[in-house]
This record gives structure tokens, C-alpha cells and sequence, in this order.
């Protein structure tokens, strides 16, 4: 097990879903997501109640969570909040869905905004990335860095 | 992933934009996800149509893709939308966002689609046959046509669903091919359950499941009948409380005729059993208050088949609902239709209960209504409705939502 001190400077690497370079502040969950009924689309803050993010906000931030969940009118609302400009900058998963990377594809076809995802990782390491670190991440390559 | 001739004349854009569009995402997708190829769909349904979920950005993706001439390449129909095309102002919707939906249906008219505005198109012109490969979203569907028909479709989702209908195309991964339909998980009903199995059981059972399997197949056994409405019920519950785009009931869904066969003749990764207790449990925990009050019922979650629709007027006829209850019925415009012409509607109505058409109250937006305590047979509705719409849910059988219509009051049980 790799240890939380370290993580500092600490260089990841899963698999690369969707490209796009982008250096963020983290907001991680342990618990899974759903951006229907999960997200304002006008301001980027989660509404779902049952959700230990209720009441943050996601809008340009490295968005990590182990997998998405719900509805499959994901895209909708996460192709909304792209063209509100309060969408995640990135996102980094255990596992990404289709519904997921297809979130991101979109936001680059319709609105040219480059969400890269990264997926993967095992839980060790993506425990090492906290809320509030700095964290630059690669869509092509899966390469994680925590500055 | 390979291409054929044809398919990388597309991807260089010689058929127009909105099908490179189409290709580019749909070929990414299948990278990503380990396909080796494209395989022809022979149908498609879109949730992307209703404002709620689509919202402006859908506006300017559909009006962009009507712009560049796109079309579907095969047999679409539309997921519920926002409004009650018809009622919309009965249900208290607000003009500018009733237009809204208004002009999201028109585009994707534009685009060739068929405007059937229903959760359960399986029921009517939008019927797969088994082991047709589709591109389906509307999760509730997915896990009834995958596991119910034995076709074969990943849960595709908003947008996802229409480049694949405009492609006719989706790659090949997931459940698409025959080892990842192998069921994972058993689930065992015990004899006590399954001698009272009832349609009230049905959505609860789903709901248990779909939170034990989330994404794995459950393989049921024990069950010793099942109809078209139950499985509906079903495959809509368990597909909203867990992702499951896939299960296996032996002896009734057509991959399952053995156990040996549902999986594949290998070993279940986990074994459960469930009995009378653990049933009862969850149906208390679809709950969210100890009864009593009740403002609203909510019936037809997934759309009301013809069946059902006859079961309510049997139920509701000749008596009439609590002034301070309001009783909807959620269905699409062909069974509405018939219901019609077969005078249940006219039953429901003298009753005092509403038809509510081509949406329901996961998708219409009904806050204006001040709605606070909610009787539901569905489970799906018991999942999403204290979201949705905001109010306490009681989730018990048809026969007692009913009289909690006509009594203004739901015994607890």
C-alpha cells in the first residue's frame, strides 16, 4: 500500500478514455455518481441529498469518483452543464462507463471543451489523489500527476 | 477497430457531417471499450428527447444535426418527454418550457424518428425480435428487451443512442456478445416466497436485486410464473436501484431455459437466497414515511399496458376519488387510444382520476402542485419520485392505491 505522505508529487497512471491535458484542484467521492437528479446544470453544485458531495460544487474541477450510476439521460445533463460552463474539468474513475465517456466525446464534438478521463487506477492509488490537491491529468496517455 | 470501405468513407466525412459525427464517437466509444468492429442495429431508442434532460444544449445539438440533414437509419421511437402534449397546461407546466419540449419533438421529427413518447415502445411498434442486436437507452426497457426478448443492447444513453440510430451501427462489446450474457449472480426465491408470489412482489423483488447485483446478471430461480406486466415491473425497479441491463428468471426468460444455461455452464460468483422476511423488508424500506396522508397516486410506471389500463377501470368503477387526492395515470397515446375506444378512460375520468400521456412524474416537472405525500405501485417511482417531484413515497399493490384515491387516507399494512 502506497502511503498518503508520499502522494505529494506522486505520478499515476491509468487507462487514457477521452483526451484532453488539464491541470485542476480535486474533488473526490467515495461513493458512486449520477449527474441526473446529481448536478445543477446552471451552477455545477450537486443536489442529490443522498450524496456526501450535497452542496459542493464540481464546475472546473478534477472530478473523481469510482464509477457513474443512474439514469442513462447522463450525457443530457452533463452536456448541459458543458455548455453552462460548470462542468467538471476532468474526471478520473475506477471504472468509466460508456455513459461516462460519452459525456466527455460529446463536450468535444458540440462544444470543442476537452474533458479528459482516466480510469483504471486500483482504489490504493486513487485514494492517494485527496480534495484540494492539484492534479494534472492526461485523457491520451492515463498519466495522473499530483502536484 | 476495423472499418470496412464503407464505414471509413463515413468516418472521412463523404456522407455528410452528422453521420462522421456519429462515427467519430461511436468508434472511439468501441476503442475504448475493446471492440474489434461495428455491428448493424435494427433499432434504436432515445432518451434524449425530453427537456429535462436534454435541455438548451440539446436545442443546439438537434438544431445542428436538423441543419446538416441528419437522419435516422433505422426504426427510433422517443423516450417520455416533459410534457403531456395534450394537458400540458392542466398539469400546471409553464408555457416556455412546454415550448421548449414542443421544439425538441419537431427536430427530432425532422430526423425521421417515431414520436411514440413511451418508456415501453416493446409493446408496441418499436418490437425487437431475439437475438437482433439495438441501441437502446431508457434503462427500464434495456433490461426488459435484453432479458425478457433476448435481444441485445448495452445500456446506450442520451445522444449515444442517436448516433447509433443515425449510424444504423453500434460496436461490438458488452452484452452484444454471447459470453458477457453469462448470469454471475444466483438468486434463490425460497418456496414460502415463491407460493405467494403476486404482482405487488414483483417491483419489490427487483428493487432487492438491483442493489445486490448493481452492474453483475442475476440468474433467478424459484419463480413459477410470470407475465409481460410483472417483468416489466420488474426490469424497470431493478434497473433503477442497480445498473442491471440483463437478468436471467429459469424456465421463463428465453436465455435461461436451465441454470446451466444461464450460466453458461460456469459457477455463480455469489449465491443469495431470499425469502418472505428479506421481501417484506424491502417493501417496507420502498417507503419513506409510515403512511397515513396521501396527496397524490401515481400508477403506470413504466406506461400502463392496455392490461392495466382495464385493471383501473375495473377497480375504480363506480366510485369516486377524495377531493383532496389527485390520481394519474401515466401512459402512452396508443394505449390511451384504445383504452378509449374500450371506455376505460371514460371510467378513470368520472372517477376523477387523469390520464397523464407521453410523460410521467419522473419527467414532468410538477412542483407547482405542492404534492407532499405520494402512493405508488411502481417500484421505480418509489426510487426517484422523493428526487424527482420532492415527496414522501408509500409504495404498496394496485388494489390498495386505489382505495387510498377513493379514501383520502393509505392504511399502513
Amino acid at each position: 500500500m502506497v502511503t498518503s505522505q508520499r502522494s505529494k508529487g506522486m505520478k499515476l497512471k491509468g487507462r487514457g478514455c477521452s483526451s484532453g491535458m488539464v491541470e485542476a484542484e480535486a474533488i473526490v467521492s467515495k461513493k458512486p455518481f449520477g449527474f441526473w437528479q446529481g448536478i445543477d446544470t446552471q451552477t455545477g453544485v450537486v443536489i442529490d441529498r443522498r450524496h456526501d458531495l450535497f452542496g459542493e460544487s464540481v464546475k472546473g474541477k478534477v472530478f473523481v469518483f469510482p464509477y457513474g450510476r443512474g439514469s442513462t439521460g447522463t450525457p443530457g445533463i452533463f452536456v448541459e452543464a458543458v455548455r453552462n460552463r460548470v462542468a467538471p474539468a476532468a474526471i478520473i474513475n475506477l471504472k468509466s462507463e460508456p455513459m461516462i465517456i460519452v459525456c466527455s466525446l460529446l463536450a468535444e464534438e458540440f462544444y470543442g471543451v476537452k474533458i479528459p478521463i482516466v480510469d483504471g487506477l486500483d482504489l490504493d492509488h486513487l485514494s492517494q489523489i485527496r480534495t484540494g490537491n492539484r492534479v494534472k491529468i492526461n485523457g491520451e496517455t492515463g498519466e495522473i500527476e499530483i502536484l | 477497430m476495423h472499418l470496412t470501405e464503407e464505414e471509413k468513407r463515413i468516418f472521412e466525412g463523404e456522407e455528410g457531417e452528422p453521420r462522421q459525427v456519429a462515427m467519430r464517437i461511436l468508434k472511439r466509444l468501441g476503442e475504448v471499450n475493446g471492440a474489434d468492429r461495428l455491428i448493424p442495429i435494427a433499432s434504436s431508442h432515445l432518451v434524449g428527447c425530453s427537456y429535462q434532460i436534454a435541455g438548451e444544449a440539446g436545442i443546439e445539438i438537434y438544431e445542428r444535426l436538423v441543419k446538416q440533414g441528419g437522419r435516422v437509419s433505422v426504426p427510433t421511437t422517443l423516450d417520455p418527454g416533459s410534457i403531456d402534449f395534450k394537458r400540458w397546461k392542466e398539469f400546471k407546466t409553464l408555457e416556455d418550457y412546454a415550448k421548449k419540449q414542443i421544439i425538441i419533438g419537431e427536430l427530432l421529427e425532422k430526423m425521421g424518428v417515431i414520436p411514440l413518447w413511451t418508456c415501453t415502445p416493446y409493446y408496441l411498434l418499436n418490437v425487437p425480435l431475439f437475438g437482433q442486436d439495438l441501441a437502446w437507452s431508457e434503462s427500464s426497457a434495456v433490461a426488459f428487451v435484453n432479458s425478457v426478448i433476448g435481444a441485445r443492447t448495452n445500456r446506450m444513453s442520451a445522444y449515444m443512442d442517436l448516433c447509433a440510430a443515425i449510424l444504423g451501427k453500434v460496436p461490438m462489446f458488452g452484452l452484444h456478445l454471447t459470453e458477457n450474457r453469462r448470469g454471475e449472480i444466483l438468486v434463490e426465491i425460497e418456496q414460502e416466497l415463491s407460493d405467494l408470489f403476486s404482482d405487488v412482489h414483483f417491483p419489490a423483488l427487483g428493487y432487492l436485486i438491483g442493489q445486490i447485483a448493481e452492474d453483475k446478471i442475476p440468474v433467478i430461480k424459484g419463480l413459477k410464473e410470470a407475465s409481460f406486466d410483472q417483468l416489466k415491473a420488474f426490469s424497470a425497479t431493478a434497473a433503477s436501484t442497480g445498473s442491471v441491463a440483463f437478468y436471467h428468471i429459469v424456465g421463463i426468460t428465453p436465455e435461461a431455459p436451465t441454470l446451466e444455461k444461464a450460466f453458461q455452464g460456469k459457477e455463480p460468483v455469489k449465491q443469495i437466497k431470499i425469502g418472505l422476511k428479506q421481501i417484506q423488508e424491502t417493501m417496507e424500506s420502498m417507503c419513506t414515511y409510515d403512511g397515513g396522508k396521501v396527496d397524490i397516486v401515481g400508477l403506470g410506471c413504466p406506461h400502463a399496458s392496455i392490461d392495466q389500463m382495464g385493471r383501473y377501470a375495473h377497480l375504480i368503477n363506480g366510485k369516486k376519488i377524495s377531493q383532496s387526492v389527485e390520481l394519474w395515470i401515466c401512459t402512452n397515446e396508443i394505449v390511451e387510444k384504445m383504452a378509449q375506444k374500450m371506455g376505460y378512460i371514460d371510467t378513470i375520468e368520472k372517477a376523477g382520476g387523469k390520464m397523464m400521456v407521453g410523460t410521467c412524474l419522473n419527467n414532468c416537472p410538477i412542483s407547482a402542485w405542492n404534492f407532499r405525500y405520494l402512493v405508488t405501485d411502481s417500484g421505480k417511482f418509489a426510487y426517484y419520485t422523493p428526487t424527482t417531484v420532492g415527496t414522501a413515497c408509500y409504495f404498496t399493490a394496485t388494489e390498495s392505491c386505489i382505495d387510498a384515491a377513493v379514501h383520502g387516507h393509505i392504511a399502513k399494512e
